[in-house]
């Protein structure tokens, strides 16, 4: 559920209480059509507030805090270490198998967690069902669908195409019993910097990991990486064979 | 219905000159002869073209049963192409085996029938089929022979174009599958349409006219969804997309 335009409203008159709605766009980089429609709706996205709130100089996370369904992340639980592990990108994972292995396969060999090279920031292609998969314990998404009412097909659809509305992020950190900041990093509606992450927090997580979790993940990750390239070029098969044929 | 028959023409023809450079090319020919077909069957379905061409022909109302082969051929390469485009092994088997050349051999038989049985000589001109009071009877007959193979086929393409419009494919190529399967779905409602007594068919005549244009329309987006594509080749499933 967005945020309600009154409250919202009542946020941004406490912020910038001499700023018209022409200079909040301006700043924020968002369309006038667009707030406009939202408010006239009653309902406004998070990613306008966030939008906003950056212009500002403010923190989104507290900003969003401020809104009675965002409540819950004040104070938010730091993130696991499985939860920052699952912000890294795939490829950043298999760079880091590559450099524990020994010199002769281009690796440092122990010294390997500390040359890694710097990840890419969070999110990645794969960022919303590599988090959920993370705080799975194999009931998440029936809880989070009984919770919701979001049937399982909707939810895995949305994981499928690497999107969680910020409600149902929320909702399934709720469900998972995991702080409230993983969800909304993955989602990519704030920067690990934004939900308070320590700037090498997925660095270190990375560099606990011992060598044989890493490669059992990097293989998880990389056989589900398989499969959907597999998918991608069936399809894309399918496709060229239509435009051969009837194109 | 004279706008109705004059704008499927119009599309048609269309159609037809927008492949022109590809056919010139060598690419794809049979799309341009399957066009070059609809264009010609619609433009023997135009009321004055339809005399005028008759006139020439003898005035035996001969160009009816021209036009209805016109159409089966039409229909026999649309179907083979349709589902060898969509994979559909047992469609296309359906199409080109023993049960589509029965099909056809059939149809072409009871068209031929039909037309014979009609008293064509003293029939007014003007109209494709040939309607003389005597010819109440086997008229609709003759109309029904005429669309039974159309709707053969267009009900063996039903199946894999439901498939391809719910896959995962462009946008374009989807909608480009939904108004094939259209004109599929009208191509087999014609049939029924030609036996209901036309005073209580209602409007149901332009069944014939939306199959056309479903068929060419869905050809037309097939072809400009892979003309806007063509550059990219195979990039979506490439590893450097996953990586951002």
């Amino acid at each position: 559920m967005p945020l309600p335009a009154k409250a919202f409203q009542l946020w941004l008159h406490g912020v910038a209480p001499t700023a018209s709605t022409a200079d909040i766009c301006r700043i924020s980089g968002i369309k006038r059509t667009t707030l406009a429609q939202q408010l006239v709706r009653g309902k406004v996205a998070e990613t306008t507030l966030v939008s906003i709130s950056r212009a500002l100089k403010r923190s989104p996370l507290e900003d969003l805090a401020w809104f009675e369904s965002y409540s819950e992340l004040s104070g938010a639980k730091a993130p696991t270490p499985a939860e920052l592990v699952s912000q890294i990108a795939t490829m950043d994972l298999l760079r880091a198998v590559i450099s524990r292995s020994s010199p002769a396969y281009g690796g440092y060999g122990d010294a390997g967690s500390a040359l890694t090279p710097e990840l890419s920031p969070a999110p990645h292609a794969t960022s919303v069902r590599n988090w959920v998969d993370a705080i799975d314990d194999g009931e998440l998404r029936h809880r989070v669908s009984a919770a919701t009412g979001v049937a399982p097909q909707n939810y895995s659809a949305q994981l499928t195409a690497n999107r969680l509305s910020p409600e149902l992020a929320v909702a399934t950190a709720r469900a998972a019993g995991v702080g409230f900041t993983g969800g909304l990093v993955a989602t990519g509606l704030l920067t690990e910097r934004e939900a308070g992450w320590a700037p090498d927090a997925r660095q270190l997580a990375l560099d606990a990991l011992s060598d044989g979790d890493l490669t059992a993940l990097a293989g998880e990750r990389l056989q589900s990486l398989g499969k959907t390239l597999r998918r991608q070029e069936h399809e894309h098969e399918q496709t060229k064979k239509i435009w051969e044929n009837l194109g | 219905m004279a706008t109705l028959e004059w704008a499927t023409l119009l599309v048609c023809c269309t159609a037809l000159i927008l492949r022109v450079p590809d056919a010139v090319k060598g690419r794809n020919r049979t799309v341009f002869g399957i066009l070059l077909l609809a264009t010609l069957c619609s433009m023997l379905a135009v009321t004055p073209i339809y005399e005028a061409v008759d006139r020439a022909l003898g005035g035996q109302h001969a160009t009816s049963l021209i036009l209805r082969y016109l159409v089966f051929a039409t229909v026999l390469l649309v179907g083979l192409r349709v589902t060898k485009g969509l994979a559909a092994a047992r469609g296309h088997a359906l199409i080109a085996g023993a049960a589509g050349r029965w099909a056809l051999a059939l149809c072409s038989l009871a068209v031929l029938a039909t037309f014979l049985l009609m008293e064509t000589a003293g029939a007014p001109a003007g109209l494709q089929v040939p309607s003389a009071a005597s010819n109440a009877g086997v008229a609709p007959y003759f109309t029904a022979a005429g669309r039974t193979y159309p709707a053969f086929v267009s009900l063996i393409l039903v199946p894999p174009l439901v498939a391809a419009v719910r896959s995962r494919q462009p946008r374009l190529v989807r909608a480009g599958a939904l108004l094939v399967l259209l004109g599929a779905l009208f191509a087999a409602l014609s049939l029924p349409v030609a036996l209901v007594p036309a005073d209580r068919a209602g409007g149901l005549g332009f069944v014939n006219y939306a199959a056309v244009l479903g068929y060419v329309g869905g050809l037309v987006l097939f072809w400009f969804s892979g003309l806007i594509a063509a550059p990219s080749g195979n990039a979506k499933a490439t590893l450097r997309r996953n990586r951002d």
